[in-house]
């Protein structure tokens, strides 16, 4: 029988990054109405409960801090204590949305008995500001339901049945229904249940009640379903005498992602995301993480972004007394494309483009390799914004999307475009004479040099988006205007006349090819 | 075009294309007679909901105290009609109808789009355009979609030709002049003028943030992510002409067209007179003749054992002179013929409303007030000045009332019969929630800025309470968000059918107004909403259900199937003492009308003694009279302890003026006519003037135009000689009114009411109890109070058992020969009627055992449970654990084929499982979870010896005390309540012995907040105060949250979730008005209440523990 460990905690690491004075609450939206799903102790000291709506639970504390709540973040966080706890066993399972389930058989010695590791993972927790509740016990099912509805314990082995027995009924997460009915019957504990003979039992609420009681009472075992799969490739690679020197290190990427590549080509999959994890002998680990945008096999283009990528470290590696261990996971496999030559070479450019990110973007950052994306407003120089280059391409692969940028939109058949092929950053002032209040204008200087307006169309009223300042922005008339020389621009007034402003200025927007 | 030009606005979209327009009808018509335009044509998305208030909003204007806008709006030209938005792609089209068969047509139109759609929705296509198309001038209003626009004129010049406009708005979009020409061009091409509009959605630039936050509503995104749904800028508003013709100078040909349409259109809403429906004049007969024989022929049977007295056939002359005069009679016979049919079905019924109280409607039996004995007079109700039909609502069973609504249907006809609409606008909270979603705050901010808002009436936010959320009302998102919310009050987000009033016509009906689909199966609904019925001058018969009708009539069968007295209403015997009596007492618990905590308190010092004193006490506990200060000044006076006088004007005014308006009331206005009347009388209010102040009363809480009457009010009293502070209390009670106006008429139908119900109650306390029962939900009491009233007064109460009971409650005749009460299973949460059904269609000579119901009555698992949880199964000898392990070992409800054969068999012995037996406190705990009632215990008596110890006096204890003594006492709470101006807090308090009601003052809140809200059994220390009538309070200075008590009650480790019961949320209008100290408050507001499911294990859950919902007066 294997030993189970379970583990719960409380939400509060995210009460750090909030300004949190007095009790706090996190809500959620269900079944209509703002609810509590996760209380601060002081909101516990005032009697709020879980499932609260938030209208009720401010019309007793009206101080309350209500915070929306972050299913991903939270999620995210949870993922991140399971990556922790990695340390202690690789068999870790997440529990809901707040707890942890992890299979230590065999592993407890490593870290002084069962004691230690609890007293171990408790403090480490603790100290990163966490509750925890935990139980060891036979089963799964058994330290599940000790620690999160008996407050927690070790069980030694084989006193299951007596440790499970005080807790209510409500442990055997059989519904509602189910544990009111028990209750209704008399039977408050697991305990009452234990004592009675099982066929009654199954004959009112089915099979699943002895076999799920079987279970708690550590009669019964499973084993945990662990947090996530085994990476799809991993090679590594131990070294009786550790090694420091980065050349080292580089050969064995080297000869690893041969490996690796090998094992890929044998499926027809290539690798998207690589992880290498160096094990100092002192037992601090360091992983490094490439991504590529097209699944890769081959060693060089690999070694070359590991390289890149330990080039760019802001803290150099350290490798102390040396690495005992290399190991290198294929974190994302996809099926390797073999790339098809398109007449166009259109396919080409977009892969030599997504290679080209790929490697920027690896050396210098995500957030310095940008590229524009349409904007979906009427005010012409917020049309575009930027994002990581990298950002736009998976999400773009993400759906499937061809890599056409499609937000702007076209001009109609037989219309000239409206917006000019060069906007400038900043509007240009320039004077203007125009007939009021809305009249085209009939010339302007623009650096020095005065255009005689040969013809203009507009005005394109655009009034500014008045929820984003405090004090309203004047409207602009924009005008498409070609001069007697044939030059076109792209000129607004700003100020309608008399209704904002009685001295109107002038700028040129950009310039039309 | 040479100096002035002239314009009207034909695209003009209102905030009835909901969510699309941003300014109300009345202001854009406002707008375009300040700008000197010609005239407006509305034209809404496939509606014409907002025609009639633009007509209104006209209407109102033409008769301004000013001559020039008075003039103005004469010679104004209001057209009305819709914007057509076709399903197949075609252009918007706005169709004007040029006479009144073109509106028909149009109507029609509207009808079979709304008719063939979902609720609120309206499918129209080319094809019914052109078939309704006869009588109606279109305006084509192209988008950018060049084909479609072709593809249009072509068809549409196949068919119309001289009727077509082509639409055109300079919107300063950049190639403004370049569509234009575009359009010239294909209005030339298909031979079809160009018209010149603005396509307006706001009548000035600066509701442009109000038109973005709505599109935005609409589309349910962010502004910050709406982008360009949004319009680009301010310019689609009502222009100055000048300003249009300055856009349309390469098209003045476009300007010209504008007149052209306005001098075809010779179509007015005026023109849609009414003609009331023939059904019920036989034919050949008049309908005042007619009316005249039913009265005298019906009048000898009212009158049957005195004859007909003189009095009242003087009444019935002078009544029918006046319905003769003004042509009244087809609408009584109307009502007549739809109370004659609920008579036939057995339904109860009774009228209300200022034409009800007239001895034509007691003859004719309409109303139970005898004209003879009341002294209401019909007169009094009706001036013939006001040319606006009578006024009779008619309430009935609430239960049976669909019953009448589809005889209407039937007898009138879908296409002559309606409901009206009511106008379903934003209130603080949905304005300011959707704003703020709007502008990007996260409900947790709009929640709070929502709570902010008390009661749902008011329509100011107010800074303070704003800060008190821990928001600051200067940021400027905040600012903006209450502005935006400000503005958008009032918008009308939707319509909905009104709860009962009907319009029926002799013609067709969506030949008058659209006819739409209402959410409920078997509805439609047409698209205006009373008021605008009012203006048009419609008639309309209010079908309304009353809960209380449906309960006195269950009494009424009970008292014939088992003591063997036939009563109906006007039959039940009049003036007993011994029932004012009863009411003195303030012993009301399900009593009509005055059974809520204020009107009990009421009672004793009233002290009702005759008909009209009842009439009083329903018109008293009011928001009129309170905010009016009325109140007091009344109980004074008819205490004896204050002279009554009259207010009265300076010389050379008659100084008795007043004495005919309030002599009934001792000289203090409680009626909404005296109020009324006062203002025409006092304040010399022309006829006019009073009917402005009468609408601005109905719509005050939508409109707020009521202030423009209040100085003209005061001031004029005050000229006359009147003390200002008499003047400004009456204005008070008139805005009290507003909220929730009682007229006297309605007083003493309801009071008619009151006192058959106390008879019933009073004589027949088990009757009472088990109609009352089965009447529910209705009224201010949950089962639990009703049940406890009637065993406090003496009745048997058995509990719902599968050998006794049926599906409602019913009487059992006990050995002593009393009437006792067994409950039915319709106490038990979630059972079903049918499966009742099935069981007492089997039950023969009774079960035997559990297995024995199961086989026979074929009923549901879940029934079974249900049953046996709720202890049903005592007369088999099983309590309701032992039956709900034997319910739970049955197979489950639909076994595979195979196996069916082999249930029927016996079920196999098994081992025992020794359950334990079930504890006293337990069976109460799950009484109240299945039940909401325990026969066996109450829950405090279970806990008494703990209390015992701690000195705390039972309620009845505490009843008893001497005034000022401190005392403890401790209940389940039932009620909790902070009135209007939020000084003090009610809470109602219950243990074994009675109730007993405690008074917070709010400087005490903060400490004791979390207790009073959430408290399910509270613990209260204070003063006893006893008052001179013998009202009892209980002045708490500390109070005790003591609801672990409950938890400890059973071995579950939690409480019975809501023992806390209460009422008001049914019925919120009735329950307004409380008094304490002698200090009356206005319009209590309920914090607590709202039956909730009881589960105990799953108490945890949300849904059971939901003791307090919307307990927002307290944020």
């Amino acid at each position: 029988m294997g030993r189970q460990a379970a583990t719960s905690k409380q939400i509060t690491h995210r009460l750090s990054r909030a300004p949190a004075k007095g009790p706090t609450v996190f809500i959620e939206k269900q079944r209509s109405a703002m609810r509590l799903v996760a209380l601060s102790r002081e909101a516990v000291a005032q009697n709020l409960e879980h499932g609260l709506t938030l209208a009720d639970a401010r019309a007793r504390v009206p101080n309350l801090v209500a915070m929306e709540r972050d299913m991903v973040a939270d999620a995210d966080w949870l993922e991140r204590l399971a990556d922790f706890c990695d340390r202690y066993t690789p068999l870790v399972a997440l529990d809901e949305e707040d707890g942890l389930i992890m299979d230590i058989t065999g592993c407890a010695h490593l870290f002084g008995g069962e004691a230690a590791l609890r007293e171990d993972l408790a403090q480490r927790l603790t100290h990163a500001g966490m509750t925890l509740v935990s139980a060891l016990a036979g089963t799964p099912d058994a330290a599940r339901a000790i620690a999160r509805f008996g407050g927690g314990a070790i069980v030694p082995a084989g006193n299951e049945p007596d440790a499970a027995a005080p807790l209510s009924v409500d442990a055997l997460d059989m519904g509602h229904e189910t544990a009111r009915a028990l209750s209704r019957a008399g039977l408050a504990t697991l305990g009452d249940l234990a004592s009675r003979p099982r066929t009654p039992l199954a004959a009112r609420f089915g099979q699943a009640l002895p076999t799920k009681l079987a279970r708690l009472l550590g009669e019964d075992d499973i084993s945990i379903t662990p947090r996530r799969p085994l990476p799809p490739c991993t090679v590594e690679r131990r070294f009786g005498e550790p090694i420091g020197r980065e050349e080292d290190v580089m050969a064995t990427l080297a000869h690893l992602m041969g490996e690796a590549g090998s094992m890929l080509e044998a499926r027809g999959e290539g690798g998207r995301a690589f992880e290498l994890s160096l094990f100092r002998t002192d037992g601090a680990v360091r992983r490094l993480r490439v991504e590529t945008s097209l699944a890769l096999r081959q060693a060089g283009p690999i070694v070359r972004l590991f390289q890149d990528r330990i080039d760019t470290l802001a803290d150099p590696l350290d490798p102390g007394f040396g690495y005992d261990l290399i190991r290198l996971a294929v974190l994302v496999s996809a099926p390797f494309e073999q790339p098809q030559v398109s007449l166009d070479g259109h396919q080409a450019a977009l892969a030599d483009i997504a290679a080209l990110i790929d490697r920027l973007t690896t050396r210098l950052g995500r957030e310095a390799v940008l590229r524009f994306v349409a904007s979906d407003t009427h005010i012409p120089e917020r049309a575009v914004y930027m994002v990581p280059a990298k950002d736009y391409e998976d999400a773009r692969k993400a759906q499937g999307d061809d890599g056409e940028n499609k937000s702007w939109p076209a001009p109609l058949p037989g219309d000239p475009p409206s917006r000019p092929i060069h906007l400038f950053e900043h509007p240009q002032p320039i004077e203007a004479v125009a007939e009021i209040p809305d009249g085209p204008p009939l010339k302007f200087r623009w650096r020095r040099v005065l255009h005689e307006v040969a013809r203009a169309e507009g005005p394109e009223r655009i009034a500014p988006e008045w929820w984003q300042q405090d004090t309203p922005l004047p409207t602009r008339d924009y005008y498409r205007v070609e001069d007697a020389d044939g030059r076109r621009f792209w000129l607004f007034r700003e100020g309608l006349y008399q209704r904002e402003t009685n001295q109107p200025s002038w700028f040129v927007h950009g310039v039309f090819a | 075009m040479t100096d002035t030009p002239t314009y009207a606005e034909l695209a003009t979209t209102t905030n009835f294309s909901f969510l699309r327009g941003a300014s109300q009808p009345g202001d854009l018509v406002t707008q375009a007679l300040i700008l000197g335009h010609q005239g407006i044509g509305i034209a809404d998305r496939n509606s014409v909901a907002g025609t009639a208030r633009a007509y209104r909003a006209l209407k109102e204007l033409r008769t301004s105290e000013d001559e020039a806008v008075r003039a103005q709006a004469e010679a104004f030209q209001l057209v009305v009609g819709a914007r057509l938005v076709f399903a197949d792609g075609t252009p918007d089209i706005l169709a004007y109808p040029e006479t009144k068969e073109g509106w028909g047509r149009l109507c029609r139109l509207l009808t079979l789009g709304k008719r063939r759609a979902e609720k609120g929705d309206c499918i129209l296509t080319r094809q019914d355009l052109i078939k309704h198309a006869r009588g109606l001038l279109l305006i084509l209003m192209p988008d950018d979609d060049v084909v479609a626009l072709e593809d249009a004129l072509t068809m549409l010049t196949k068919t119309v030709s001289d009727t077509l406009w082509l639409g055109t708005s300079m919107g300063r979009k950049g190639k403004d002049r370049r569509h234009l020409l575009t359009l010239k061009d294909c209005a030339e091409r298909h031979g079809v003028p160009l018209l010149a509009t603005n396509d307006v959605l706001y009548h000035g630039p600066e509701q442009r943030p109000l038109q973005d936050v709505v599109t935005c509503i609409r589309e349910g995104v962010t502004l910050e992510m709406a982008g360009t749904l949004l319009e680009a800028n301010a310019e689609r508003h009502l222009k100055a002409p000048e300003e249009m013709a300055r856009l349309f100078k390469d098209a003045p040909e476009a300007l010209a067209e504008i007149e052209t349409i306005l001098t075809r259109i010779d179509f007015t809403l005026d023109q849609l007179a009414y003609t009331y429906p023939d059904e019920p004049i036989p034919p050949g007969r008049t309908a005042q003749s007619w009316l005249e024989e039913l009265v005298w022929k019906h009048a000898p049977y009212r009158y049957y054992d005195t004859g007909v007295p003189e009095k009242v056939k003087q009444l019935l002359r002078d009544e029918l002179k006046l319905i003769d005069e003004l042509d009244y009679a087809p609408y009584f016979l109307t009502i007549h013929d739809i109370v004659r049919v609920a008579n036939d079905k057995g339904i109860l019924c009774q009228g209300r409303g200022s034409a009800a109280n007239s001895a034509v409607c007691y003859v004719l039996g309409i109303t139970a007030v005898d004209p003879a004995e009341h002294d209401l007079l019909f007169a009094r109700f009706i001036s013939s000045e006001r040319k606006e039909p009578p006024d009779i609502d008619v309430d009935f069973e609430h239960e049976r009332r669909e019953e009448i609504i589809q005889h209407i249907y039937e007898r009138y006809g879908r296409d002559r019969a309606g409901i009206a609409a009511t106008v379903i606008s934003y209130r603080p909270r949905s304005a300011l929630r959707e704003v703020g979603k709007v502008m990007g705050l996260t409900e947790d901010v709009t929640a709070r800025m929502a709570g902010t808002v008390w009661g749902s009436f008011g329509t100011e936010v107010y800074n303070k309470h704003i800060r008190q959320a821990g928001l600051d009302p200067d940021n400027p998102v905040i600012k903006r968000v209450l502005d935006l919310a400000h503005q958008i009050m009032g918008f009308p987000r939707h319509l909905s059918q009104h709860v009962g009033g009907f319009v029926l016509t002799r013609g067709r009906l969506d030949e008058l107004v659209p006819v739409g689909n209402a959410a409920m199966d078997n509805r439609t609904f047409i698209e205006w909403d009373k008021d605008d019925i009012d203006a048009l001058g419609l008639m309309k018969v209010d079908v309304l259900g009353l809960g209380m009708l449906s309960c006195i009539r269950k009494g009424l069968d009970l008292l014939r199937n088992h003591e063997g007295i036939d009563y109906a209403l006007a039959d039940v015997p009049q003036e007993d003492q011994e029932v004012y009596g009863m009411l003195q007492k303030g012993d009301s618990i399900g009593v009509f009308q005055v059974e809520s905590r204020a009107q009990m308190n009421m009672l004793p010092r009233l002290r009702p003694k005759a008909f009209y004193d009842l009439v009083i006490q329903v018109a008293i506990v009011r928001p009129g009279p309170i905010q009016g200060d009325m109140v007091h000044p009344y109980l004074r006076r008819r205490n004896g302890e204050e002279g009554v006088d009259f207010p009265s004007p300076a010389p050379p005014h008659d100084p008795n003026e007043l004495r005919s308006v309030l002599g009934r009331t001792l000289g203090v206005p409680l009626f909404q006519e005296q109020a009324m009347k006062i203002a025409m009388v006092a304040a010399e209010f022309s006829d006019e003037e009073a009917n402005g102040l009468r609408r601005a009363m109905a719509t005050f809480r939508h409109v707020g135009t009521i202030h423009m009457f209040e100085q003209k009010m005061v001031e004029r009293m005050v000229a006359r000689g009147y003390e200002r502070e008499f003047a400004e209390r009456c204005f008070n009670q008139i805005k009290g009114f507003g909220e929730y106006g009682f007229p006297e008429s309605h007083a003493a139908s309801f009071a008619k009411l009151v006192y058959i119900s106390s008879w019933i109650k009073h004589y027949h306390p088990a009757i009472f109890a088990c109609s009352l029962l089965n009447a529910q939900p209705m009224g201010f009491y949950a089962p639990a109070q009703i049940v406890r009233d009637a065993r406090e007064h003496g009745v048997t109460v058995l509990p719902a058992d599968i050998n006794h009971s049926r599906w409602d409650n019913t009487l059992e005749r006990a050995e002593e020969g009393a009437l006792a009460l067994r409950l039915g299973f319709r106490q038990i949460d979630g059972i079903h009627e049918d499966w009742a059904k099935d069981l007492t269609d089997e039950r023969d000579l009774g079960y035997d055992s559990v297995e024995d119901l199961w086989r026979r009555a074929h009923l549901p698992h879940r029934a079974l449970k249900l049953l046996a949880d709720s202890d049903a199964f005592r007369s088999v000898g099983l309590d309701r654990r032992d039956a709900l392990w034997a319910v739970r070992r049955l197979p489950d409800d639909e076994p595979l084929p195979l196996f069916e054969a082999a249930q029927r068999h016996e079920l196999s012995p098994e081992p025992a499982a020794n359950l334990p037996s079930m504890h006293l406190a337990e069976h109460v705990v799950a009484d109240y979870q299945t039940t909401r009632l325990s026969l066996k215990e109450h829950p405090m008596t279970l806990l008494r010896p703990g209390f015992d110890a701690e000195q705390v006096l039972t309620c009845q204890q505490v009843n008893e005390a001497r005034d000022g003594l401190w005392v403890r006492t401790a209940g389940v709470v039932l009620i909790r309540q902070r009135p209007g101006k939020g000084n003090a807090i009610f809470i109602t308090l219950e243990d074994e012995t009675s109730v007993v009601n405690i008074v917070l003052w709010a400087s005490k809140l903060e400490s004791f907040r979390p207790v009073v809200m959430a408290s399910k059994l509270m613990l209260a220390c204070g003063h006893v105060q006893r008052s001179k009538e013998g009202v009892i309070h209980l002045m708490a200075t500390s109070l005790a949250d003591r609801t672990d008590r409950l938890a400890n009650l059973s071995n579950l480790h939690t409480a019975p979730a809501s023992l806390a019961r209460a009422d008001e949320v049914i019925r919120p209008i009735l329950s307004r008005g409380d008094s304490v100290k002698g200090g009356l408050v206005k319009e209590p507001r309920t914090i607590s209440t709202r039956p909730s499911a009881l589960r105990t294990s799953e108490a945890r859950h949300p849904r059971n523990v939901r003791i307090i919902p919307k307990s927002r007066d307290f944020h």
